[in-house]
Formats: structure tokens, sequence, C-alpha cells
């Protein structure tokens, strides 16, 4: 059982291309400044080796190089799924993010869905404070999806 | 399994048992007492005690008192345990929004 994050957006390009573009172009477009980092104060250089059971990788300035995850499918066009793994994350602690691409019109809709937040240790998550009223909001949904999941859990 | 993972799977048991769902939807709306629940659920009083102890066991609900009666006990939804499953979508939310603006920005930059 596993919780999950959903994110789309649509790009003007076709699905084959918009995946290589995801894959072999991350170290130009991935924005390093957020609140993830997989090497803990360093920012360094994000690489798909393209095929399943690849790295996915961050090379640092220095030449060391950091193995986020491996790549679980590779179905260029159409389907990307990969292990995730910060380096605050304990041994056998991991995160899977899938990645589809898929044609709408002349554009492609790209779909980022991160899952498994159970394995993700409190420490880790307790370090980002959130404003309260983010949380408070929130509350009413996360009950709901909760009694959901546990429906469809039980269906 | 982790210790967040074997706390989900205790309150999700609790959550099994189709009374406490009641409890906890009827406590989606509002604060109740023990009294008010048995009542909206049909059940007896020590039937409904039973059930909040084990929601509050696994701390889906906390029980706190009115400031002019220590006698009455008031239940009420806990955030707590949710709170860090929250914070995580959050926070992998706002990441992917941000990567994915600069990916179509990269998109339309190459295209």
């Amino acid at each position: 059982m596993t919780s999950r994050v959903l994110v789309s957006v649509r790009v003007r390009t076709s699905p084959g291309r918009a995946f290589e573009i995801f894959t072999r172009d991350i170290a130009l477009w991935w924005t390093p400044n957020t609140l993830f980092q997989f090497t803990s104060g360093r920012r360094g250089s994000l690489a798909f080796e393209p095929q399943e059971g690849g790295r996915f990788t961050e090379t640092l300035a220095n030449g060391t190089v950091f193995e986020i995850g491996r790549i679980r499918v590779w179905q260029p066009g159409e389907r990307l799924v990969f292990g995730w793994r910060q380096a605050t994350f304990q041994p056998g602690q991991d995160t899977e993010v899938e990645v589809t691409f898929e044609a709408v019109g002349t554009e492609t809709r790209v779909t980022v869905t991160h899952r498994g937040w159970d394995s993700v240790p409190d420490e880790h998550v307790a370090r980002h404070g959130f404003p309260e009223a983010i949380f408070l909001r929130r509350h009413g949904e996360w009950w709901q999806a909760l009694l959901a999941r546990l429906r469809d859990q039980c269906a | 399994m982790s210790r967040r993972a074997a706390g989900l799977d205790r309150t999700l048991a609790a959550l099994a048992d189709p009374h406490r769902r009641r409890v906890i939807e009827l406590l989606r709306e509002r604060p109740h007492r023990a009294g008010e629940l048995a009542q909206r659920t049909g059940l007896a009083l020590p039937a409904m005690s039973r059930h909040l102890r084990r929601l509050r066991e696994c701390g889906l609900v906390a029980e706190s008192h009115p400031h002019f009666d220590a006698r009455v006990r008031i239940y009420a939804l806990d955030p707590k345990p949710m709170a860090a499953l929250k914070r995580w979508l959050e926070e992998t939310e706002a990441l992917w929004s941000t990567q994915l603006t600069a990916f179509r920005r990269h998109v339309e930059r190459v295209s």
C-alpha cells in the first residue's frame, strides 16, 4: 500500500520527442534549487542510462556519482519508471517515479506519479516545516483520501 | 517494514471496523461527546468507549475536556498521524510542479 503524488503538464511536441528530451536533457532542464536534494548540500548533474536496469544518477562536480535509482521501465515515447532514493533515506528505503507520455492532438501530456511515502523515514519528512494553513486546509481532504484508499483495499 | 508503514497498518486495521469508520465520519463533521457518538451510531456507551479507546491508541482520535467540566469527554480527529504523509505529499507535489514547468520551458526552447 502506497501513497502517491500526481502532477502533469502539456508540452508542444510528440510523445516520442518529449520522452527523448525528458531523459536525454534532464541535466539541462532540471531545476536544482528545491526542497529535495539527492546528495546533502551539493548539486550535481542528473542523467539516465537509457535502458531498463540502467541507473538514474547525480554526478557531483568532484566526479562522485550518486545512484538515485534504477530504471525499471524504459519504453521510449510511452512510459518511464525509476527508483528514487535521497541521501537521507535509510538503506532499503525507496520511492518510485512513473512518467507517462500521452498524445493529446499534436501535443503530449506528461504525467509524473511519485509513490511510496510509506518507506520515507519520519526524520527526513519532519525536516521541512510547512505552513499550518496548508496543513489545516488539506486536513479534510486527507481523511477523505485515507477512507477512499481503505475502500479500495476492502473492495 | 518501516516504523511508519507499521503505523499506517495499525491505522488501517483500526479503520477496518465499520463502527469505527462511522465514528471517523461523524468526527469529520465536528467534535462529539462519547454519548452523542453512541446515540448516532446506535451503539451502547460501553461498546462506543471501546471503539474510541482503539481509535485513540492508534492516534486517529484525540480526547479532551471542555474547560467548564473535566468529567465531559470530547472526541475529535487527531491530525498527527497524517501530518508526515501530508508533508511528504505537499513537498513532492511542489517539487514535480516546479520540475515539469522547467521541463515544458526547456521543450519550448529546443523545439
